[in-house]
C-alpha cells in the first residue's frame, strides 16, 4: 500500500513538475495567439470581445454598457462582454490571469501597472487607433506614460488631477485667504485645528502610498523628483529633507495622531465628515462629499497645489485613466473600433457626464462643448473644474516625469516612505538617517526587480 | 475516492514543489526568465532584520491569539454546557463574530476605534476616562493588543462551537455513574469531561495554530503591518516582498522556511495528540 | 447545598454569557443601525448610537441598483453546494479512517492538515491554470470544487476527532442487535457526532461564504461573483458611501447567522431523534 502511493505520489510530482515547465515555456516563448482578421465575408466585424473595467459604481458602468450595447447594434456579430472589478482586485485579477491564460481582449488599467504589462509583453501597440482618433487632441505627457520605444501601448480615457481641497467656510470664519504656499499653507491648517476638527491630515499608513503623494507634491513643486535621472531614489537631497520635516511639522501641529496608519479612504472620510479643513485629492472628491455629508457640499472648493515660493502650479500629480489592448486577443481590432466608439462624442459625453468634475476630458476640445459645460454640477463647481483641467497638462502619474519606468511602480506600492516616515513619528528616529536608510532600501528593491 | 485524493493531492504538490524550486531561483512574478541563484534568496531573508521582527511579531500574535481564543471559547462553552434557559439565543449571538469576513471586520473595527469619528475613543473621553481619545490602532504596543483581542473575538466563537459540539458527545450516563459513586463537579470534569474532549481540543488547536499564524488579511487590512512594522507578521511581510516587489524567489523562500516552521510545530503536536490517543487505549 | 451552589454558579454564567454576546453583538448591531441611519447622520456626532430618522435607502440601493441580490444567490448556491458535498464525504471518510484503516488514516489526515499549512495566495496561480485547462474557469462548479478542496481536508480531520470519540463498544451492540454496517453508521454513530457534524458545517459553509481571493481570481462574470468579491468593490470604489457598505455588510453577515440557526435547530435536531440518549 505505502509503496503505491509513493509511487502515485512520485507521478503526480513529475505530472505537476511537466505542468510547471509547460506552463512556463508557455509564457516565454510569447508567441502571439492566432489573430486572423474579424472581419468576415460579408465585410462584417464579427467575435466576441472580453472588456475588464473599474467603473463598478452605477453611472459609469451603465455609460459603458450602453456604448457596448450601440456597437453591438451596429454590428450584430459582435459580442462585447463587460465584466467589472474594483480597482484594488484588478492588480491580482491580471497578475494570476496572465500566468493562467485569464485575461480580457481588452481592459483599463492603472498607469504604473501598464509599465508591468508592456514589460511582460502583455499588450499591443495602439498607434493606429491614435492616430485616427487624432494624435493632437491628446496631451503628449499623457500618450508618454504608456510609450516604450515609439510604441504607444495604452490610450488615456479620463483625466484628473491632484488638487488641493478647502473648506470655504472655514477659511472665511477665521479670515483666511486661501494659501498658495506651503509656509501659508501650514499658518492656515494650524490656525483652522480647534474644536473638533484637524487643519489637514497627513497620511502614512504602510498599506497605502499617500505619503509618498504627499512628499512628491512637495518635492516636485520645488522642481525636485523622488527619483535621479538615472533612476534611483532621492530621498536625501535638501528639497526632500526639507519636504520630510514639513510633512512631520504637518502631522505634529495639524493633523490626528491617528493618522499615522491611515489610508486614502481613512483620509477622505475625514474630509467627507468636514472633519478636516484641507485635503488633496482629485474631483470625486466632490462625489464622496455628497454620498456622506450633503450639507457640506457648499463649502467645498479646490484650489492649484501650493509651491515653496508662491509661484503659479502648473500641476504635479495626473492620472490618466489608460485603456489596454491585450496580446492575448483574437480580435484586436473589433477592440480598437469598440475603443474609437469610446470617445465618439455622444458616448463620451454621457461617460464623462457620470462623474462630472471627477472625470475630466483626455482630449482636447471637448470641454468647449456647450453639452459638457452645462452639466449642473460642472456648473456649480465650475471654479473647481477650472482648477483641476488647468492642473492636468502639467502633471504626470507619481515618478513618471522620467517616462514611464518600473521603479516609479516599487517607488508607489512598496511603501517605503511611509514606514520612513511611520519610523521617525514613532520611534523617533532621526529624520536624515531614516531617510538615507529609505533611499537604501528603495534602490535595493530597484536593482533586485529590474536586474 | 481515489480520483479526489490524487487531485487535491496535484492541487497541493504542485504549488510546494514549484515554491522550493523557485525560491533557488531570481524567479520574477510576471517575467518568464529567471535563473538559479543557490541560497542567496534564502541568505538575504535570514539577514534581514524586518524578517526577524516579522517573525517574533508572528510568534506573539500566534501565542497570544491562541492562548485568548482558546480561554474564551472554552469558558463560553462550558457556561452554555451549564445554563438551562436561553442557551440556543446565547448560542446564536455569540457566534456572529465569526460569521464576519476579514475585510467587514477590519473596516467596522476601524471605525469604531477611529481616534477622530470612532465611537469608542469619544465615548471614553466623553466619560472622562481619558482626555484625549486613546490611539486604539497606531501606538506601537497598542495596536498589537488591539489587534490580538479582535483576532481573539472573532475566533472565540470557533473555538466554542466546537468544544461544546464535543461536550454534547460527552455520554450523560457517565457523569451520573460518576455522582452515583460520589465524584465531586470538578472530579467528574477532570477524570470524564477532559479526557472525553482533549483529542478534538488537540485537533483543533493545530488547525488554529497554523490559522492563526498563516493569517494575513486581518493584520494587513487594519494596520497594514504599521506603525513602523511593530504588527507586521511573516505573512505581511511575504506578500509585499511577493506581491509588492513581485520577487517571486525570495517569497517563496519565506514561504519555504515558514513551511518548515510549521511542520516543525505540528509534528510536535502530533505527537502530543499521538500520546493522547495511545493513552485512551 | 448542592442546589444552592448550582444556582449561583448558573447566575455566574449568565453573567459571563451576557458580558460576551454584548462583546459578540456590539459592532453588527452598530454596523446595522448606521446603515439605516439618515443621509448625513452617519458622519454627524460620532457618539451617537441610535438613529434620529430611520431609512432603508441604502438598503434598497444595494439591493436593486448593485444587484447584491444576484450575488447572495450565486454565494448561496455555492456555499450550500460546498458544505454538502463536503460533509457527506468527509463524514463518510472520518468514518472510515477511524473504524476500518486508523492506521493509514491518521498518517493520509496528518498529510492534509499539512497542505492547510500552505498560504492560499501561492495556491492561487497553480489552481487557476488547473481550472482553465479543466474549462472551469467562470463556472460555480470550478469554486465549488476548489472550495472542497479546502474544506474536505478540514472536515475530515476534525470529524476524525469526532469519531474517534464514539465508544466501539455501542456499535457492537447493534450489530449484535442485527444491524448491517450501513444501518449502524446511519442510526446509532451519526446521530451520536451530531453536534460535530453541525460544528464542521457551519466552519464549511462560513469559509465558503467569506471567501473572496478564489472568488475574484476564477470568476469574470459580474452574474456570477459572490458577495464576498461584491463587498469589495465597493471598499475598493474611488467614491465611498459609507451607507451602503453598512448595509451591503449587514446582508453579508446575517445569512451565516440564519444558516447558523436553520442547521442548528433542523439538523441537529432531526438527527438526534433517535439516538441511544
Amino acid at each position: 500500500m505505502k509503496k503505491k502511493l509513493a509511487l502515485l505520489l512520485a507521478g503526480v510530482m513529475t505530472l505537476s513538475a511537466f505542468a510547471g515547465c509547460g506552463s512556463d515555456s508557455g509564457k516565454s516563448d510569447g508567441k502571439d495567439p492566432e489573430q486572423v482578421s474579424s472581419i468576415n465575408e460579408d465585410g462584417e466585424l464579427e467575435g466576441d470581445i472580453t472588456f475588464w473595467h473599474s467603473f463598478t459604481q452605477g453611472g459609469r458602468l451603465d455609460t459603458i454598457q450602453a456604448a457596448a450595447d450601440k456597437f453591438m447594434d451596429e454590428h450584430p456579430k459582435v459580442n462585447i462582454k463587460i465584466e467589472t472589478f474594483s480597482w484594488n482586485d484588478f492588480y491580482t485579477k491580471w497578475t494570476t490571469g496572465l500566468a493562467s491564460g485569464n485575461v480580457p481582449d481588452m481592459s483599463t488599467a492603472l498607469v504604473g501597472h501598464v509599465v508591468e504589462m508592456i514589460n511582460s509583453d502583455a499588450l499591443i501597440p495602439l498607434n493606429d487607433l491614435i492616430d485616427e482618433i487624432g494624435r493632437d487632441k491628446f496631451s503628449e505627457n499623457a500618450l508618454n506614460e504608456g510609450t516604450v520605444d515609439g510604441n504607444n501601448y495604452s490610450i488615456p480615457l479620463y483625466s484628473h488631477a491632484m488638487v488641493m481641497w478647502v473648506r470655504k467656510d472655514l477659511l472665511e470664519q477665521n479670515n483666511l485667504e486661501v494659501p498658495a504656499t506651503w509656509d501659508e499653507l501650514y499658518e492656515a491648517a494650524k490656525t483652522l485645528t480647534k474644536d473638533g476638527v484637524y487643519g489637514l491630515s497627513f497620511p502614512c499608513g504602510s498599506n497605502d502610498f499617500q505619503a509618498t503623494n504627499f512628499l512628491n507634491f512637495y518635492v516636485r513643486s520645488g522642481g525636485g523628483s523622488l527619483l535621479n535621472d538615472d533612476l534611483t531614489a532621492n530621498l536625501t537631497s535638501d528639497l526632500a529633507i526639507e519636504g520630510i520635516n514639513y510633512w512631520l511639522k504637518v502631522y505634529n501641529d495639524c493633523s490626528p495622531k491617528d493618522s499615522v496608519n491611515y489610508d486614502v479612504l481613512d483620509q477622505a472620510t475625514l474630509y467627507y465628515q468636514g472633519k478636516t479643513a484641507f485635503d488633496f485629492n482629485s474631483g470625486f472628491q466632490i462625489g464622496g462629499v455628497e454620498q456622506n455629508s450633503p450639507d457640506l457640499l457648499q463649502y467645498v472648493d479646490c484650489y492649484p497645489i501650493p509651491t515653496i515660493d508662491g509661484s503659479e502650479q502648473k500641476g504635479i500629480t495626473t492620472s490618466n485613466q489608460p485603456i489596454v489592448v491585450w496580446k492575448n486577443s483574437k480580435h484586436p481590432d473589433i477592440c480598437k473600433e469598440f475603443i474609437k466608439t469610446l470617445y465618439e462624442e455622444e458616448n463620451y459625453l454621457d461617460f464623462l457626464a457620470s462623474q462630472p468634475v471627477g472625470m475630466l476630458p483626455s482630449v482636447a476640445g471637448i470641454e468647449e462643448l456647450d453639452a459638457y459645460k452645462s452639466n449642473e454640477t460642472i456648473q456649480q463647481f465650475q471654479h473647481a473644474e477650472e482648477v483641476i483641467a488647468s492642473q492636468i497638462p502639467g502633471g504626470t502619474a507619481i515618478g513618471f516625469e522620467h517616462g514611464p519606468n518600473l521603479q516609479a511602480g516599487l517607488l508607489v506600492n512598496q511603501h517605503v516612505i511611509e514606514e520612513m516616515f511611520q519610523d521617525i513619528i514613532t520611534n523617533g528616529t532621526d529624520v536624515e538617517t531614516a531617510a538615507k536608510a529609505a533611499e537604501e532600501e528603495l534602490n535595493t528593491l530597484f536593482e533586485a526587480a529590474v536586474q | 475516492m481515489l480520483p479526489a485524493i490524487i487531485v487535491v493531492c496535484a492541487l497541493f504538490l504542485y504549488p510546494i514543489c514549484s515554491s522550493i524550486f523557485y525560491s533557488f531561483t531570481n524567479k520574477n512574478l510576471i517575467r518568464p526568465t529567471y535563473r538559479f541563484v543557490g541560497f542567496d534568496n534564502y541568505a538575504t531573508i535570514l539577514t534581514d532584520k524586518s524578517f526577524w521582527n516579522a517573525f517574533l511579531n508572528s510568534l506573539k500574535w500566534t501565542v497570544f491569539s491562541l492562548i485568548g481564543q482558546l480561554l474564551v471559547g472554552f469558558t463560553a462553552a462550558l457556561a452554555l454546557n451549564r445554563v438551562k434557559h436561553l442557551k440556543g439565543a446565547y448560542k446564536t449571538l455569540l457566534i456572529i463574530p465569526w460569521a464576519f469576513p476579514s475585510i467587514v471586520i477590519a473596516f467596522s473595527w476601524k471605525w469604531i476605534l477611529n481616534g477622530v469619528y470612532g465611537i469608542l475613543p469619544n465615548l471614553l473621553v466623553q466619560m472622562g476616562f481619558c482626555n484625549e481619545p486613546p490611539q486604539f490602532l497606531t501606538e506601537k504596543t497598542l495596536a498589537f493588543i488591539v489587534l490580538v483581542l479582535i483576532n481573539v473575538w472573532f475566533g472565540a466563537p470557533m473555538i466554542m462551537v466546537n468544544v461544546l459540539s464535543a461536550l454534547q458527545t460527552v455520554p450523560q450516563d457517565q457523569y451520573e455513574a460518576a455522582e452515583i459513586d460520589g465524584a465531586k463537579k470538578w472530579q467528574s470534569f477532570l477524570y470524564i469531561t477532559v479526557p472525553h474532549i482533549k483529542v478534538v481540543m488537540g485537533l483543533l488547536v493545530v488547525l488554529r495554530t497554523v490559522w492563526i499564524f498563516n493569517n494575513f488579511d486581518i493584520i494587513y487590512l487594519i494596520t497594514g503591518g504599521g506603525p513602523a512594522g511593530s504588527t507586521q507578521t511573516v505573512p505581511v511581510y511575504a506578500y509585499d516582498m511577493g506581491w509588492g516587489t513581485k520577487l517571486l524567489g525570495q517569497s517563496s523562500a519565506v514561504t519555504v522556511l515558514l513551511f518548515i516552521f510549521m511542520m516543525a510545530v505540528c509534528i510536535g503536536y502530533f505527537a502530543v495528540i499521538g500520546h493522547w490517543e495511545k493513552e485512551d487505549k | 447545598m448542592r442546589r444552592r451552589q448550582g444556582r449561583v454558579g448558573n447566575a455566574i454564567c449568565h453573567v459571563y454569557l451576557l458580558i460576551l454576546t454584548g462583546m459578540a453583538v456590539f459592532p453588527l448591531l452598530w454596523i446595522i443601525i448606521s446603515s439605516i441611519k439618515g443621509k448625513g447622520e452617519l458622519t454627524g456626532d460620532p457618539t451617537a448610537f441610535l438613529p434620529k430618522t430611520v431609512t432603508l435607502d441604502y438598503f434598497k440601493h444595494v439591493i436593486n441598483d448593485l444587484n447584491f441580490i444576484v450575488n447572495i444567490r450565486n454565494s448561496v448556491i455555492i456555499s450550500l453546494a460546498t458544505t454538502v458535498i463536503a460533509i457527506t464525504i468527509a463524514s463518510m471518510a472520518a468514518y472510515g479512517i477511524v473504524r476500518f484503516f486508523p492506521k493509514f488514516g491518521s498518517f493520509m489526515s496528518k498529510i492534509l492538515v499539512t497542505t492547510y499549512i500552505f498560504p492560499p495566495i501561492l495556491l492561487a496561480i497553480p489552481y487557476s491554470i488547473v481550472m482553465a485547462k479543466l474549462g472551469l474557469t467562470n463556472t460555480r462548479i470550478g469554486l465549488i470544487i476548489v472550495y472542497l478542496s479546502f474544506s474536505i481536508p478540514y472536515a475530515v480531520w476534525l470529524l476524525v476527532g469526532f469519531f474517534k470519540s464514539v465508544p466501539i463498544g455501542i456499535e457492537e451492540a447493534a450489530r449484535i442487535d442485527g444491524a448491517n454496517k450501513l444501518v449502524v453508521f446511519g442510526r446509532v454513530v451519526l446521530p451520536l457526532v451530531a453536534p460535530g457534524i453541525v460544528a464542521t458545517a457551519i466552519y464549511t459553509f462560513i469559509n465558503a461564504w467569506n471567501e473572496f481571493l478564489y472568488s475574484l481570481i476564477l470568476i469574470n462574470d459580474t452574474g456570477k461573483m459572490t458577495v464576498a468579491v461584491a463587498l469589495r468593490s465597493l471598499d475598493g470604489a474611488e467614491i465611498l458611501d459609507w451607507g451602503d457598505m453598512m448595509a451591503a455588510s449587514a446582508l453579508v453577515v446575517i445569512p451565516s447567522i440564519i444558516f447558523f440557526c436553520l442547521i442548528q435547530n433542523k439538523i441537529a435536531g432531526g438527527l438526534s431523534e433517535g439516538s441511544v440518549k
